[in-house]
């Protein structure tokens, strides 16, 4: 059904980051937002999503937002860098959605959504460092990830889960011993991102605990976060609700803080 | 949201959080639509993977039940929780508990007929006492030893002798149990569950299509388990015999079992030994009785009269079937397979040492059954992605053998459906060794295709 060759092609097509991101990455670390926001400027795509996502309902502005200097200040450091990595793995995604019924503005709330919240939640634990802020922007290439491996064998895939209940990461990593989150951490790599957030991103996949006790902290509150927004209607429509398998021993210790937190009750 | 369809239940598994809004977008209208027309035993929703629920969450499940209830009649509940989602169950629907919770799916197991392993030790609590009789008579007549604790403390004290039992069951609720006339294979018998009251309705519970379809692939033997039948009365009597006459046309014998005739008049059973009907106080009188069998029909092709052909119209959507199979098997194995001889014959297997089959019937516009006989090799490799692990587990093998065999069916029924052949498959049946499949099918004549899947060898045989 899907082959270490067909992931390896998948990986081989990952573009490295484009020149004009890496620029405003750079700048944005060390903190120079006013550069930053020039350098993005050339990037007309970039700018549009930028635009796109600031003015959504998560973020509370009345009034539009258009220019990158603005943004960017709005943003601060963080999210701004955040953002931009938002888009680079937008940059992956098909342009028609076969496997999940999705849109890229159903795609770019949730990024906007899971952003917002991941924020809010780093605040929470007084975590304060660039790289666990931009893990949450490679959570998403799952999946993309799981569209661009999977949407060919829709119907095998249907079939096959309907006679046992096996995630597409469970299914990968039986036929090819390699798993989604493996694929981001390859993407991760190609985009030169800091080896801190694939980690992240591998402890979120709730099957590969890290040893590192923070970054294990931070895969649990990134792992309940994702079930969080895939139990919203929207993304139960979209088929992504049961993609991946959500690993309810993994997160006990920390459900009734994220409970409150999130002031479910 | 799609079920998980397994050994009678269906299954269905919302993730993380269950409220008004969310529980909505798990079940849309065509969801529901389907979910009431499945044809299992119980049908049950798991809170394994379920963080947070609240009443709103559940109501759209517990509308869902009723559907369920009032079109088929399955057992229907939630299953898979801990103690706290228990007691909130509890005590949401205090009032109006008329589904079933099961601590685990595999308690549920224990109370489909169709649960293979009887005789489990089972130890058993509720602090209802008449929930705790019920779960008691309902596994006794299932065939397992339950124990039941008569207070907390009694269950404390008995469940930390953990060696004791098989299954510890608390945190469980029966609700209404399910009216369906169960279905299941043992081998080459179908065994159909028959409780309580018999009457007309029998004719709505009872699928006669699925038994009509099953003597067409080629089932001769139809055991009723009755020993939880009370009585029944002249439309059911009717019922049967009308059964016995239509099996008489095929050679196929109608058998039941553990029926007593202490309300039921004795003249019932005279009636029904005319129509041909034959009457055993233990199933294992039948299935552990290998000359009985034979002479039943379970073992032997000899017996059919109406030996059937294979036809244009089934010739004509081969490729589809042979299609389905390979498909489903490189998906399974991520394995090429090619196509080596083609051939219209009786099933001839040249080695039949360490070899397995399974086969799997489908009936509608068309119908005939698909028979696939592997090296154990291949089907332990093709049952990998299945189980997680190898194994040499044949029980495993052969039951993950049939969940394979039913996706081939579900492929086959979705290709045929493109070009507007609307078919409905049977339960998968698998045989352990080559000798028990030629028992089937021997001197029927079928197209028999030889297939290489890398250097392994694999047969497939459609015959009708």
């Amino acid at each position: 059904m899907i082959t270490k060759k067909n992931i390896e092609s998948f990986i081989e097509k990952i573009p490295p980051s484009p020149k004009i991101l890496n620029e405003t990455l750079s700048l944005l670390n060390i903190g120079e937002l006013v550069k930053a926001a020039k350098i993005a400027e050339q990037d007309l795509a970039l700018k549009s999503y930028l635009k796109s996502i600031v003015n959504k309902p998560i973020y509370g502005f009345k009034n539009e937002v258009s220019d990158i200097g603005q943004i960017f200040g709005i943003l601060g450091v963080s999210l701004a860098q955040q953002s931009v990595y938002n888009y680079m793995v937008t940059l992956l995604s098909p342009n028609k959605w076969a496997l999940f019924k999705l849109n890229s503005t159903l795609f770019y709330e949730l990024q906007a959504n899971l952003s917002k919240r991941w924020e809010a939640i780093l605040i929470h634990l007084n975590i304060n460092d660039s790289n666990a802020y931009a893990a949450i922007t490679l959570l998403p290439a799952s999946i993309i990830v799981t569209e661009a491996l999977f949407a060919q064998k829709k119907e095998e895939v249907a079939l096959l889960r309907a006679t046992k209940a096996l995630d597409y990461n469970t299914i990968l990593m039986r036929l090819c011993g390699m798993g989604l989150f493996d694929i981001c951490e390859e993407i991760a790599k190609k985009w030169e991102m800091d080896n801190s957030v694939s980690a992240i991103v591998q402890a979120a996949s709730g099957v590969k605990p890290s040893e590192d006790e923070e970054i294990n902290t931070l895969g649990k509150w990134m792992h309940l976060l994702l079930f969080y927004k895939l139990s919203q209607p929207e993304f139960i429509k979209a088929g992504l609700n049961d993609f991946v398998d959500f690993q309810i021993e993994y997160v006990s210790d920390i459900y009734d803080d994220f409970a409150s937190f999130m002031e479910i009750k | 949201m799609k079920p998980v369809l397994k050994n009678g239940i269906a299954v269905y598994s919302p993730q993380g959080f269950l409220d008004a809004n969310s529980s909505n977008a798990f079940m849309l209208i065509e969801d529901i639509e389907e979910a009431t027309n499945l044809k299992a035993e119980m049908i049950l929703v798991s809170l394994k993977k379920v963080a947070f629920f609240n009443r709103n969450g559940l109501d759209i499940f517990i509308k869902l039940f009723a559907k369920i209830r009032k079109k088929n009649q399955a057992m229907v509940g939630f299953c898979d929780y801990d103690k706290k989602k228990y007691e909130a169950i509890v005590r949401f629907f205090q009032d109006d508990l008329n589904f079933s919770l099961f601590k685990t799916l595999d308690i549920a197991y224990l109370f489909t007929s169709g649960f293979k392993n009887a005789n489990k030790k089972i130890l058993i609590y509720s602090s209802d006492k008449s929930q705790r009789s019920a779960m008691a008579i309902e596994l006794h007549d299932g065939g397992h030893n339950p124990t039941v604790a008569q207070s907390i403390e009694d269950f404390d004290k008995k469940k930390r002798n953990i060696d004791a039992y098989d299954y510890i069951i608390d945190s469980t609720f029966l609700g209404q149990m399910g009216q369906k006339v169960a279905t299941r294979v043992t081998g080459n018998a179908i065994i159909y569950t028959i409780t309580s009251y018999l009457d007309a309705e029998i004719g709505e519970q009872f699928n006669i299509e699925y038994h009509r379809n099953s003597l067409n692939v080629g089932f001769r033997l139809f055991i009723f388990d009755a020993y939880k039948v009370l009585s029944m009365n002249i439309h059911a009597l009717n019922f049967f015999s009308r059964l016995a006459s239509s099996a008489a046309e095929y050679n196929a014998s109608i058998c039941f079992v553990g029926m007593k005739f202490d309300k039921t008049p004795e003249a019932f059973k005279e009636t029904m030994e005319d129509a041909g009907i034959l009457f055993y106080n233990q199933m294992d009188d039948i299935l552990q009785n290998k000359e009985l069998l034979k002479e039943l029909g379970a073992s032997s092709s000899s017996n059919i009269k109406n030996k059937r052909v294979i036809n244009k119209e089934t010739i004509l959507e081969l490729p589809k079937f042979i299609d389905a199979t390979v498909a489903t098997l490189e998906m399974m194995t991520n394995a090429k397979a090619t196509k080596e001889a083609l051939n219209i014959r009786t099933l001839a297997i040249a080695d039949k040492k360490d070899k397995i089959a399974s086969s799997i019937g489908y009936y509608g516009d068309i119908d005939g059954m698909v028979i696939l006989v592997f090296p154990k090799e291949i089907a332990k490799k093709a049952c990998e992605l299945l189980i997680g692990e190898s194994t040499d587990d044949l029980e495993m093998i052969l039951d993950t053998l049939a969940e394979l065999v039913n996706i081939v069916g579900g492929k086959i029924k979705t290709l045929l459906s493109d070009e507007n052949i609307s078919v409905n498959i049977t339960l998968p049946r698998t045989y352990q060794d080559i000798d028990s499949l030629m028992e089937v099918v021997e001197g029927r004549k079928g197209v028999q295709v030889d297939l290489l899947f890398n250097d392994d060898k694999f047969l497939f045989f459609l015959t009708r």
